[in-house]
This record gives C-alpha cells, structure tokens and sequence, in this order.
C-alpha cells in the first residue's frame, strides 16, 4: 500500500469517526493552546524584561565613557568613571577592530541653553490626557492654551532658560542603542530641526509620563553658548540659537541629557562653543572627539571579553552583564516551568489519542483482519494507524497553536493597556514562529509517538480475525 | 487458470487458556486445479482453520501445504501477504466490507493493496461491479445495501487481482435463500469465466453437493466414506 492510500484510508476512517476524532483533536488542540500561549507569553515577557534591563539597546551593548578606566571594575556592571580621557577617532578606529566587536556607535553631547516657548505643551492633547497629579487638568471647553494664562493651568510649568545637555546620536541606527520610545518617534537621521526629549523635561515641564504626548509637536530653542573677548572689553557670550520641534518622548541611556538630537546638531553646537575665545575666554568643553561610546559585542557571552580589551586601551566601561545574566537564567527557570505545564498537557492529550486508537483498534479488528485477508502487510496497517494519529495530532496542533497565539495576543493587549495607562511602553508580541512551528511539530510527533503502540498492535493482530469475526 | 492444492501431514494447534487445542490433526488432502470443494462439517471440526491455512492468513505449524507448486510452510508475514494478494480472493460470510468505503472503494480496496494505480484500479473495480450487477450502486455504503448485495460487493473485491484460489468461508450464511441461490450461482460462474479453484466452508448439505469434492470434517480429521470425498 503506497502513503498516499494509507493517508486516504486514515482521512476516511477519521472522517466516518467524526465525533470521537473531533474530541481527540480537542484535546490536543487545548494542550497545544495551552504550551503556544504559555510559551509565547513567557517569551515575550523575557524580551520585554530583557529590553527594560536595556534600556532597549541589544543586550550586548557597553557604554564606553571618555574617561580613564579602573581596571578592578572592569567586572562591575556600573563601574565609576575615572578622570577625563579624551575618546578621538583613532580610539573608536581600535575600538572597531576589536576581536568580538559588531558595532561601534558614537555619542557626541553638548551643554546647550534651552528655551521653553510658549505653550509649553499643547493644551488640547493635554485636556484629553490624565490630569496633573496635583491639580485638575484643562477641559476641551477650555480656551486655546496660547490665549489662557499660565496661572490658571497650575502645575503646568515654563521653566526659565536653563542650561542642559544635548546628546548627539547617528538617528539611522538609533535602534542599536538604548533608546526606548515612549511616544512619538526619534528625529529623522541627520536633522537639525527635530528633538526627542527624555522623562526628565517632562519633570521640568511638571508633566507626568501619562501626559506625555502633549509636547510632542511643540518648540525648544537651543542656544549653543560661545565666548568673546575682544582685548580691553569685557567677555562676552552669545549663543547660536537653533529651533527644533519636539517630535518624540523617550527614555534613554546613552548618555546624561534630556534631548536626543542628530549627530550633526550636536557637533554643530559643540563647534560653535569651541570656536569661541581661547584661553582664559574659552568655555570648559571637553576636548574629546566623543563624550562616549556604545560598543556592541558580538553576544553577551563576549561582553566581558570586549570590555577587558577596552579596559586595556585605557577606557571606561559600563555594561548590565551581570545584571542580565542572571536575569536570564530566572527567566529561563520560569521559561522552562511554563514550557513544561503545556507539554505535560500535550502528553496528556496524546495519552487520549493513544486510547482513542486502541479502542479504534479494538472496534476495527474484523476490518484490520479483512486488510489483511485481502493482501495487506502488517506495515500497511501500521500505516493507516500511524496517519490518523497524526493526522489527529497534526490538525490539534495547528488548531491549538492558533488558539494559543491568539489567547497570547488578547493577553498581551491586556498587558499593554495596563502598560500604557501606567505610561510605560507597551510589549510587541512578535510571530514567534518557531514556538509555532515547534508546537506544530511536536504535537504531531507526539500524536505518532501515542500512536505507534495502538498501530503496532494493529499491524501484529492475526489475518485470521478476518475469519473469525465473520 | 485455478491452482491444484495438496496438503501433508496438516497439524494445527492453538493455545487457549485450558491448554493446546489441536483443530486439525494430519490431514492429508489433494484438491484438483480449477476443482470445487466444499468443507463441512459441525461447529470446531477445524472448516475455518483449513481455509484459513489455505489462504495464508496463518502459517503452517506442522505438514506441508501446497498451493498451486507453492509451498507456504515458513513463508514470513510479508510472503503470505504477497500470496494473498496474488493467488487468494476471500468472500466472508459477514461479507467483510469496510463500512466506512462505498461499494466501489472497497472493491478498489484490494487493487490498492496490489498496487495498481488509481485508474486502473477504478477500472476494473466498476467493470467487477458492473459483472455482479451493482453498478448502480457503486457510490452506497455497505448499510446501504442488501446482505446479497452486500455479498456481491464482495465477490466483485475478491476477483479484483485475478486470484487463482477463491475461498468462501459460508457465504451465504447471513442470506435468504433467494439472496443465497444467487449468490452460489453467481460463484459457481465466477469459477467456471476464472476458471479458479473453489474452496467453499458450508454448513449446508445441499450447497456442499453441489461441489466436485466433498471435505467432511470432524475434530481435525477427514470423515471416511461414505461422506469421503468424491470428485463429480
């Protein structure tokens, strides 16, 4: 008998048996529900654990600052920098070839002042949003927030200029650091009229993070501070004012700032300062080409190995290694737990299928017989048996995996608005294809494994009951 | 063409729960090729174990058995499958049709073991159907049918692979006597257009005479005259 009649055979003998294969693949369909969400949740839950750890970045990510580095701390997460040590191009070029180093990023920062223009946020967004923790929020019949006095907005603050630092990043790949976008999005690569602005000048602005998208759209004016001194007069300052609309809220971690602006408006700001006075005139700027580094290793197994050769270069390091390693293995520990409870569930329902078919093979003995009465080998009814079980285990399988990712996506849509009413970032359940392919799969190959015992015991039963039924 | 038979020495024992249980002890039997016999006898004379033995749905335990030259002693599981393909067509007093295939697919059924290929096997499986005048009913499942029509469907599967050796284990058991006239003719025919061997297991005295060779059993043996065997 070829596969494909056995096939045939098993989808008939399924189908006359509808009711009890319908059962069957219940079961295997709730085990397999079961496993793919468990799976899908408990993995999805690890990377949004993993990326909150951080901040976002891959978890291969070293921080490397322009200072000099103690090597005893090269094992320390967080270790304190040591005195200013200038990061030029020819370092990130060393760094670069490091064995085990994927990616090297620059980070380029600079003290600017800030102006706040009014409003400071945008009053209609605000009124739909939650309202100030210590006041009530403007309502939609408020009039325009421009023409309203500050006064009767409380809380909402315009802060004075103040001075604050800018962080230079290459936006193109932006999502190599850890950056998490809490709303709105990052400037587009290489401008120099957007700005993302970080938690902190929503503090300034008396903000929460709930209310977070209510400065998106709105100005800042940056003013790249530069000194005169012409001889005999007195220093003078003037600053190199720049626009930049508010596109973007996120948290961040690259370096100390509260905007995330383009490599290039950040350089230009910084080339503004140091092009002022010399000497005794001259603004305390860093000399370093880069305030700092985001290097990328290769994995997290080579983290430390990487950090030891920047160590050994003269640099400090900052990584969450430790912190994520041992996250990871909790998180493994539990990844295993909820991976075990859905498959002691699919051996159960295989359990089910085994019994379904001994009973099939019980019921069928006459037909088995005649099989064989009319020139079927045992293989070929061992066959037919091992089709239906996995036909039964397969068609569970794919019944149940969809199951578990849809219960995973109503779960993760639960998640996220308890997420976003808290301000936070909600999690991105991806197509985790391999836990549906593996669910899939495994169900099936389980189905066959509870199958083999019942088709073996098919395959053996005598020809002869063909004659003695009849 | 039919296949001559011999048997030598034909022992056959099962083990029960009272202990060894012999059905058949040293018979020694020749049947001529395209001849037709029938196998009577009580209930336990061993009628069903010698057709089973015939048909190679068990092996030999002890004696010979030989089919058409062949020699089925100590033929594997896999060897006997192939015999029964090739040289046995069986008709079963339940009839021994799936209940879950139409009329036409369990006909198809044996030429699938055989290997054909679908069309072929469709084929000839209606042109059987159509021999047996149940053509019409090609596409009914057997609780559709009736017990003689049932019994035609299985003739039709049995002649499926041209066997050589037909076996009928009462076939009209389960039948009204029309349905049972019908259906030793519509044998009877399939032997004489086959010109196959015919081996029939019947209680009924007035089928069995119908035979050219009368095999009376009793507790394994072979009844001596006058109920021995006569060829016609």
């Amino acid at each position: 008998m070829k596969w494909r009649d056995a096939a045939s055979m098993a989808a008939t003998s399924i189908r006359r048996r509808f009711g009890r294969s319908v059962l069957t693949v219940a079961a295997v369909a709730l085990a397999a529900t079961l496993l793919t969400a468990l799976v899908t949740i408990a993995g999805t839950a690890r990377t949004k654990v993993l990326s909150e750890l951080s901040k976002g970045g891959p978890l291969s990510g070293i921080t490397v600052a322009a200072a000099e580095a103690d090597p005893s701390q090269v094992d320390t997460d967080d270790p304190k920098p040591g005195p200013p040590k200038d990061l030029d191009e020819s370092i990130r070029t060393r760094i670069t070839g490091l064995p085990s180093v994927k990616t090297v990023l620059p980070i380029v920062a600079s003290v600017v002042n800030v102006i706040v223009p009014e409003p400071p946020a945008d009053a209609e967004v605000l009124s739909r949003l939650p309202p100030f923790p210590t006041t009530v929020a403007p309502t939609t019949s408020a009039p325009p927030f421009s023409t309203v006095p500050r006064a009767t907005v409380p809380g909402l603050k315009n802060p004075d200029p103040f001075p604050e630092t800018i962080v230079g990043i290459e936006l193109e790949r932006a999502s190599l650091m850890p950056i998490t976008i809490l709303t709105g999005r990052l400037p587009v690569p290489h401008s120099l009229t957007e700005v993302a602005v970080t938690q902190g000048y929503l503090t300034r602005m008396g903000l929460t993070k709930k209310q977070a998208a209510a400065v998106v759209g709105t100005e800042v004016q940056f003013g790249a501070p530069r000194v005169f001194t012409d001889s005999g007069q007195p220093r003078r300052f003037r600053s190199r004012w720049t626009r930049a609309t508010i596109v973007g809220v996120v948290a961040q971690e690259t370096a100390p700032g509260q905007f995330v602006v383009s490599l290039e408006q950040s350089r230009a700001a910084r080339a503004w300062t140091a092009s002022g006075s010399e000497v005794e005139g001259r603004l305390q700027i860093p000399t370093s080409d880069y305030s700092g580094l985001f290097v990328i290793a290769e994995d997290l197994e080579k983290v430390n190995e990487v950090r030891r050769d920047i160590t050994e270069l003269g640099y400090s390091t900052s990584a969450p290694e430790n912190l994520v390693a041992s996250v990871q293995r909790y998180l493994r520990v539990v990844e295993i737990v909820l991976g075990a409870i859905g498959a002691i569930a699919l051996v159960i329902a295989s359990l089910g299928i085994a019994n379904a078919l001994l009973a099939a093979v019980r019921e069928r003995r006459r037909e088995i017989g005649v099989l064989k009465a009319i020139g079927a080998r045992d293989r070929d009814v061992q066959r037919v048996f091992l089709f239906e079980a996995g036909v039964l285990g397969m068609v569970g399988g794919v019944v149940g995996t969809a199951g578990g990712f849809a219960t995973a996506l109503g779960v993760s849509g639960v998640v996220n608005r308890y997420l976003t009413a808290q301000g936070l970032a909600g999690v991105r359940l991806g197509l985790p294809l391999g836990v549906l392919l593996g669910a899939v799969v495994g169900s099936t190959l389980l189905a066959l494994v509870a199958g083999a015992m019942p088709a073996r015991r098919a395959a053996r039963m005598p020809a002869r009951e063909a004659m003695e039924a009849a | 063409m039919g296949v001559a038979i011999s048997l030598r020495g034909l022992s056959h024992t099962y083990r029960t729960a009272e202990g060894p249980l012999t059905v058949l002890g040293g018979l020694d039997l020749d049947l001529a090729d395209g001849g037709y016999a029938a196998i009577t006898g009580p209930s336990g004379a061993g009628k069903t174990t010698l057709l089973s033995l015939l048909g190679g749905l068990e092996a030999p335990q002890q004696g010979k058995v030989e089919v058409g030259g062949q020699d089925l002693t100590g033929l594997s599981g896999d060897d006997l499958a192939a015999y029964r393909r090739a040289t046995v067509g069986f008709v079963f007093q339940h009839f021994g049709l799936l209940e879950t295939l139409t009329a036409l697919q369990n006909v198809e059924l044996a030429g699938t073991l055989a290997g054909s290929s679908p069309a072929d096997r469709r084929r000839r499986a209606l042109e059987l159907l159509d021999a047996v005048g149940l053509a019409e009913r090609a596409g009914h499942r057997p609780s559709r049918l009736s017990g003689g029509e049932r019994q035609r469907v299985a003739i039709a599967r049995a002649l499926v692979n041209q066997p050589k050796l037909l076996l009928a284990d009462e076939p009209t058991g389960n039948l009204d006597d029309d349905a049972a006239a019908m259906i030793i003719g519509l044998l009877e025919q399939v032997r004489r257009d086959h010109a196959c061997t015919l081996v029939m297991v019947t209680h009924n005295r007035l089928l069995a005479q119908r035979a050219d060779q009368q095999i009376p059993l009793d507790r394994g043996h072979i009844q001596p005259a006058p109920h021995e065997a006569r060829l016609r």
